[in-house]
Formats: structure tokens, sequence, C-alpha cells
């Protein structure tokens, strides 16, 4: 086991969710019931991607951190439910584009503000994450229901036979699979290893971070996609809390917030962890006051037991964690 | 002309120069704009304000310099609040024996996530966030839920905008504010335990070798941060009364103020006294806005596009080929 959570960084995230889905099982055997998989996986899907689109502005370095990721998601369900459905854009090939191009752009926004106008990104991101929750709180300002039978229902139950949250879930995953078969995933891993020795070897840093921050809104957006299909509704309110919930989800998935070590799996799984940590503590019926101490609990807990796991690095690669 | 940004860029590294300018004219435009703005009334009423936003960024600061980020200030922000509201409130102690153990749980739970970041080289970020869900939710806990209680009433003088300091014509709060800036300024860079901070802080490794206890520089930094959001909690529980959301606007306005100030993220760089300019800023920026009447929505927004652009005066990295 070891060995594998040495070379492996999510191993621990992994097994932790195990342990836990096991747990939940046991605790209410309806969890593990087929039929149940399309809602539990629905409810997950929001932070699992939000916890993805945090990752790749993460890897990039330089103290990379997109706070805005959480409202961001936001405000595409915001703009999806306040702008794209009343207004006559109800297909969804037509609004998903959309989506994804906003995304991308707000991404791109974060980008250009971290690498060519060199803002610290804390800074950046957190001046993104205070405009876009004064815009959801513009535009969402009353909290509207989305028509009934819009294309989002599918992907918060199935589509045909396939649970669809899956497949807002496995669409980050799967560009993030073709990524890493071109030059740019090990551009990626470069400039956050070690910036200085990526821009020597030629590496355009600046162009790299960009797309990693483009990446994050884009998987965002999804997120967005992934929220409207489970809540049916827009939720401005709730701007602030997927950011934090998700950054727990990175650093439990074993990427290091100091760039270059980590991986989009790896957060995917830090937020299964989570998540099943928060259905576990209703399937035990944890009374409602108690919830937030276990939560911290486990979460510390949980931390503890896996750096004690892989306690027995070989003291040169801890000296580069 | 050049020599002259260099020189102004020798300045900058040493004092926030430029932090102030912002200050000052971010006051001049005020003052022009909204009337009553400079009355004292409304500065005092601002430096009320100020001075609990920058005494709860004073912990996130000392954690900035070691290399961490502490997301567990609202959690004991919360604690402090509702743990004084309940044991003087409903409980009938007294408010010293409550501050004194408000003071040593907050302490020994900052200590204990210090040693766990140090021991196991864990990010103290998810180990903040786990602390500061403990501390809210064991206070929230004990309670049932229900807060009862309310603060003695010597704390609403405390932070109440037209109070007196032994008769000088400030709040106690903004008193106590200038006060610790003062002795933490003096401590970070006028004595050993503070070289001990940015040593550890600009390279743990080197400062382990160079025979400083890491350890204990990592215990004392998150119990002092825990202690401070402890003690706003105390001092918020008079200026508004408890609630389970109480701390929530401190995290990231404190984080703001911070960054704002100029102190980075990556560890080893600015000090309490940006902070205290930082969140002067912020104050002024959100009276400023209130002042003009706009909404909490069009708040937000401007208030992103304005630290933008007060940051872009003096917050900015160095070009990456400047660096090799």
């Amino acid at each position: 086991v070891r060995d594998l959570l040495r070379t492996r960084p999510f191993g621990f995230a992994l097994l932790l969710s195990v342990v836990l889905l096991a747990a939940n099982i046991i605790a209410a055997p309806s969890f593990g019931n087929p039929s149940n998989w399309p809602q539990e996986l629905a409810s997950f899907a929001p932070l699992a991607i939000v916890a993805m689109a945090s990752t790749p502005s993460i890897l990039s370095g330089g103290g990379g951190l997109d706070l805005s990721v959480g409202p961001l998601a936001i405000f595409c369900n915001v703009v999806l439910v306040h702008k794209f459905f009343p207004h006559g854009l109800g297909s969804g090939w037509a609004a998903v584009p959309l989506i994804l191009l906003i995304g991308a752009a707000i991404g791109v926004f974060n980008g250009l503000l971290v690498s060519v106008l060199r803002y610290q990104p804390v800074i950046a991101t957190l001046c993104t994450f205070f405009i876009l929750i004064g815009l959801n709180l513009k535009f969402g300002a009353s909290p509207r229901p989305a028509p009934p039978g819009n294309w989002t229902t599918d992907l918060g139950d199935k589509v045909w036979f396939f649970p669809g949250a899956l497949i807002t879930i496995l669409v980050p995953a799967a560009i993030w699979l073709l990524l890493s078969r071109t030059a740019y995933h090990r551009q990626l891993y470069a400039v956050g290893g070690n910036q200085s020795t990526a821009f020597s070897a030629g590496v355009d840093v600046a162009a790299t971070r960009i797309v990693a921050y483009a990446l994050g809104g884009v998987f965002a957006a999804i997120a967005g996609i992934a929220l409207t299909a489970l809540v049916q509704s827009s939720q401005a309110a709730s701007s602030a809390q997927y950011t934090l919930i998700a950054l727990a989800g990175v650093a439990l998935g074993g990427t290091v917030l100091g760039g270059g070590r980590g991986g989009l799996l790896g957060s995917a799984l830090g937020a299964f962890a989570i998540y099943l940590m928060q259905t576990f503590l209703s399937a035990v019926n944890v009374p409602p006051t108690w919830n937030s101490v276990v939560y911290g609990g486990m979460l510390v807990a949980g931390v503890v037991v896996g750096a004690r796991l892989v306690a027995l690095r070989p003291l040169g690669r801890r000296a580069l964690a | 002309m050049s020599a002259a940004v260099a020189t102004m860029g020798r300045v900058q590294r040493r004092a926030p120069v430029l932090q102030f300018v912002a200050l000052v004219a971010l006051f001049i435009y005020g003052a022009g704009t909204i009337s009553g703005f400079s009355d004292s009334t409304s500065i005092r009423s601002m430096l009320v304000l100020a001075a609990l936003l920058g005494l709860a960024a004073l912990g996130q600061t000392i954690v900035m310099i070691v290399g961490g980020l502490d997301l567990s200030i609202p959690g004991f922000i919360v604690a402090g609040a509702i743990l004084v509201s309940q044991l003087c409130g409903t409980h009938h102690w007294a408010f010293v024996p409550a501050l004194a153990l408000i003071a040593a749980i907050a302490a020994a739970m900052g200590a204990a996530t210090g040693w766990i970041c140090q021991r196991f080289r864990i990010q103290p970020l998810i180990v903040t966030l786990g602390v500061g869900a403990l501390a809210s939710g064991g206070c929230l806990a004990w309670t049932g839920g229900k807060l009862t209680g309310s603060a003695p009433a010597f704390l609403s003088t405390l932070t109440s905008p037209t109070g007196t300091t032994f008769g000088i014509d400030v709040s106690p709060v903004v008193a106590i504010w200038a006060l610790v800036a003062i002795v933490v300024g003096v401590v970070l860079h006028r004595t050993i335990p503070g070289r001990r901070l940015y040593a550890t802080g600009a390279n743990p490794r080197a400062a382990q070798l160079a025979l400083v206890n890491t350890r204990r520089v990592w215990m004392v930094v998150f119990a002092l941060s825990a202690l401070c959001s402890a003690l706003v909690g105390i001092l918020l529980a008079g200026f508004s009364g408890a609630d389970q959301t109480l701390g929530d606007p401190y995290l990231f306005q404190g984080l703001t103020a911070v960054i704002v100030g100029g102190t980075t993220i990556m560890g080893a760089r600015g000090d309490y006294t940006h902070t205290v300019l930082g969140a002067l800023i912020l104050t002024e920026l959100t009276t400023i806005l209130v002042g003009h009447g706009y909404g909490t929505a069009d708040q937000q927004i401007i208030f992103g596009v304005l630290i933008l652009i007060v940051v872009a005066g003096y917050g900015r990295d160095r070009r990456l080929r400047d660096t090799i």
C-alpha cells in the first residue's frame, strides 16, 4: 500500500473513498442500489467538477489558485436560468457552447491578469470572485425555477440508461485525458514544477498559464450546467460555498498547492471522499448541529492518517514536496 | 526618469508608500464627492470598522508570512462570539474567566493546527478548513443551535464609534488596534522571534538548519491567529451580536486586506503595517461605494474592479524573465 501511495498522490483519496463508500452502504444499504445512482451522482457532480476546475490553475504553479471557480459555476447557472431559458435559448445545442465560451472567456481573463498583468493569482481571482458574486446577485436577485422539461433535466437523471451526471463528470475528465496526450500537459507540469527552468527551456510560460485558467473556466461552466441539472433553479445566494469545499477536495486528492504535482483524477476522488463524508453523516442520523464538528474532525483525521501512511518517504522526495 | 523609478522602487520595498498614497487619494475623493465623508462621526465609524477588519486580518498576515493560508478565521470568530455570549449571557460567568477560557481553547486548537501542519507536512489550507469547522461547529453543538445569551454590555462600548479611551476622543477598539499594530510591528522587525518567523517563511529547511525550531514557530503562529480571531469574535459579539454566519465576511475581506496591503501568499514578504493600510483602504472603498448609493450587487462588482486598480500600482510580481 505504501509504495502505491508514494507513487500515486491520489491513492489516499481513493482509499478514503473506498472506506467511506463501504461505510455508506453499511449505514444505508439503499445507497448502493443502482437505481439510486443517477440521483447520487447528480448531487455529487457539481462539487466534483468544481474541484476539477480548481486543479489546472493550481498545477500551473507560481502560487496559482483560482478562487473564482465556485462563483463562476454559479454564474453559469444563473445565466442559464435567468437569461437563456426565458429568452428562447432552450435547446442544449445552442446553450452548451455559449456557456462553455463564457466560462473560457472568464478563465482567459483570470489568466491574463495573472500572467500578462502579473497580478498575484490569489488577488486576481479574488477580484473575479467579487465581481462574479456581484453579477450573480444582480442577475439572480430572486431565485427562479428552471422551466420543466428543459434539456438539463436529463443530465440530472438518466440519458437512456446512463446516469446523466456521469456525462458531466466524464467530459472534463475526457478533455484532461486528451490533453495528457499532448505536449501541453508536460508544459503545464514543467511550468508548475519550476517556472524559471521551464522559461529557460523555451516553454511559453504565460500562454501555458492562460490556457490552464481557461481550462478551469470551461470546467467551472460544466459544473454550472451540472448544478442547474441538479437543482433546476438559480442559486445566486450560494456563491461562496463551493470554492472552499472544492479546494479541500483538491488538497485531499494529493495536488500540491505549490504547483506541478497532482492531477484531475485526484481532485475528483478528493471531492468524492468529502461528498461521501457528508452523505455518511446524514445516513447515520448525526444531529444537524453536530454535522460540522464531525465533518471537520473527519477532514483533519483523514489528512493526518493519509500523511502517516506516506510518512516514510525518502528524505529527498520530501524536500521536493 | 528611470533613476527616479528605481529610487521609488527601493523606497516602496522598504515602506508601503504607494498604499499610503492610495489611502490618501481615496480619502480626498470620498471627501470631495460625498457630503459628510470627512465628518468626525463618519471617520470614527470607518475607523471602528477598519479596526475590526484589521484585527481579524492580523492572524492571516502572520500565517501568510510563514507561507500558509488560514481558513479557520471565520470558525474561530463564530466560536469566540458564541462562547462569550453563552458563558456570560446564559451561564452568568464573569467576563474575565470566560475570556481566559476562550483564549485557552482557541490557542490550544490553533497550536494543534500548526503542529499537525508542520509535523505531517500537510497543507494548512485543508487542516484549517477542518479545524475551523470543528471550532464553530463545536460551539453550535454545545448550544444545541439555540443562541440564548447576549454579550456583556461593556463590550458594546468597546466597539462604539462614539466611545472614548481614558478621556481621549477615540473608540477603545481603535486604540487597541493602534497599540497592537505598534507591538506587532516592533516584534516582527526588531526581535528574534520576528526574525525566526521570516526565516521560516523564506525557507523552512534553511531555517531549520540555522537552528530555528520551525515547529514551534508554526504552532505559535497558528495559535496567535486562532487567538486573534476568537478575540475579534468577542468584540463582534458586542458590536453586532453573535450568530453563526458572523465570521463569513471576514475570511475573504481579511484576505483582501492582507493582499491589498502588499503581503504575498508565497511567504516572507510584507508585515502588519501593510495590512493596517490594507484594512483602511478597504473600509474607505466600502464607505465610498455605500455613500454613492450602490446596492450590494454593484458594490461587490465595483469592489472587485477597484481592488485590481489599487493593487496595479504596487502589488504585481516581477517579470519572469527578470527573475532568472
